[in-house]
């Protein structure tokens, strides 16, 4: 699918229906920006009118928009994002001049309760028996991600964190922490290394 | 064994699923195995050689060379690629009978810059062009022989794995690792040494190809 527009939404399918070419209900993109890929809106399924908004002049290559019936995705202006993979259920904030590299995994929930007891229901209530049974509630909380953020491939943000402006998150850190602005993590856990910009001039 | 000036349309695989063809100045040789050329989508190389790959070398699908304009990645001999993702602008060295798993990253810039506001005129530009074909700054990966990376595994600019070195699972390079060692964990630390393998030199399944 390669998606550009120059106007505000292309609403031309249903949640859940996903076609080369189309963009879903729900989905706007601001001027210049592209949406590249084949699977981007495959596990598109907000019904929300502002399922997922993207601002101008971003790229969105290979990025995977994986967004649950209330998820809501909003991104910035001049983002860069390279085969990430964004799973929504509740909000996902995601400010200007962000990078998001390769494999990166940006999650609002758990997917499946942490009580073993929960956890039979939920396994029950997701396999094909389980047709409109309800599942349990589940743990979701907003990720923000502020401005000018960059973060290295393969890394991982987990739910209800945020990531401070400027922040560099190295590649492979899984982030289990709110990251302060302008600082360096890596790691797993993702600890705190030093500052995003060094003091001397590279 | 010089396939650089052969003309492009014998430059295509027969079983490839890709219609795509090896570029000019990729030197594969003849009995190494390359599944698709798929795996050229984002090479820009312009160096006169951009990617080697020697005898008995294997790439498989999902392997993707991203090399930039001055990027320059060698494949050693009996090296096996599953689907590493290779992000290249300046060298990088894969040594002979290393086996590398699916999902790593090699990378040897960052392709963006720490600073900033240099980082906003770096996605300026790209919201034009849609590419991040900015030379930033670049420091050579050399991964040496008989070396074994786990899956998952990332190897950040400027790291060196000596010889023989096995690097577990999901673990991240951040600092040299000596050879005949296994590092796990992110970062990845050394946690234990190997035999090299000097007494194995005369094996003779090797000796045989």
């Amino acid at each position: 699918m390669s998606g550009r527009s120059e106007t505000t939404s292309a609403a031309v399918l249903p949640p859940g229906r996903w076609a080369d070419g189309m963009l879903p209900a729900g989905v706007s993109l601001g001027g210049g920006t592209l949406v590249k890929g084949d699977f981007a809106f495959k596990r598109f399924l907000s019904r929300l009118p502002d399922g997922l908004v993207i601002g101008c002049g971003c790229t969105m290559d290979g990025a995977r928009f994986a967004i649950g019936e209330n998820g809501r995705v909003s991104i910035g202006d001049h983002c860069y994002f390279t085969n990430a993979v964004l799973l929504c259920e509740r909000e996902l904030r995601i400010g200007n001049f962000v990078m998001i590299g390769w494999n990166v995994t940006i999650a609002d929930t758990d997917f499946h309760p942490i009580s073993p007891a929960q956890r039979l229901v939920d396994a029950e209530a997701c396999s094909p028996l389980g047709k409109g049974r309800p599942r349990p509630p589940i743990a979701s909380h907003p990720v923000v991600i502020e401005d000018d953020v960059y973060i290295g491939p393969a890394a991982t943000i987990l739910k209800g964190l945020t990531i401070g402006a400027g922040a560099w998150i190295e590649p492979g850190a899984v982030v289990t922490a709110d990251v302060p602005a302008g600082a360096r993590v890596l790691g797993n856990p993702a600890r705190i290394v030093g500052a995003a910009e060094p003091e001397e001039p590279r | 064994m010089n396939q650089a000036s052969a003309p492009a349309s014998s430059r295509r695989l027969p079983w490839d699923w890709f219609p795509g063809t090896i570029p000019d100045n990729v030197e594969v040789d003849p009995s190494a195995y390359l599944e698709t050329t798929f795996c050229f989508c984002l090479y820009r190389s312009a160096a006169p050689v951009g990617v080697r790959i020697g005898r008995g070398a294997s790439a498989y699908q999902g392997t993707m060379f991203d090399v930039g304009e001055r990027g320059v990645v060698s494949v050693g001999e009996f090296a096996l690629l599953h689907s590493a993702r290779i992000i290249c602008d300046q060298s990088i060295e894969i040594g002979d009978h290393t086996l590398i798993s699916w999902n790593v990253v090699l990378m040897d810039t960052y392709r963006a810059p720490r600073d900033r506001l240099a980082r906003r005129r770096l996605l300026q530009k790209a919201a034009e062009t849609h590419a991040l074909t900015e030379a930033s700054p670049a420091r050579p990966i050399r991964i040496g022989a008989n070396v074994w990376l786990g899956f998952d595994v990332c190897v950040m600019p400027g790291v060196t794995i000596g010889e023989g070195a096995v690097i577990g699972a999901r673990s991240a390079v951040f600092d040299d690792i000596p050879p005949y060692s296994v590092a796990v964990g992110n970062p990845a630390r050394v946690i234990r040494r190997l035999d090299s393998p000097a007494s194995l030199a005369a094996d003779e399944t090797r000796s045989e190809m």
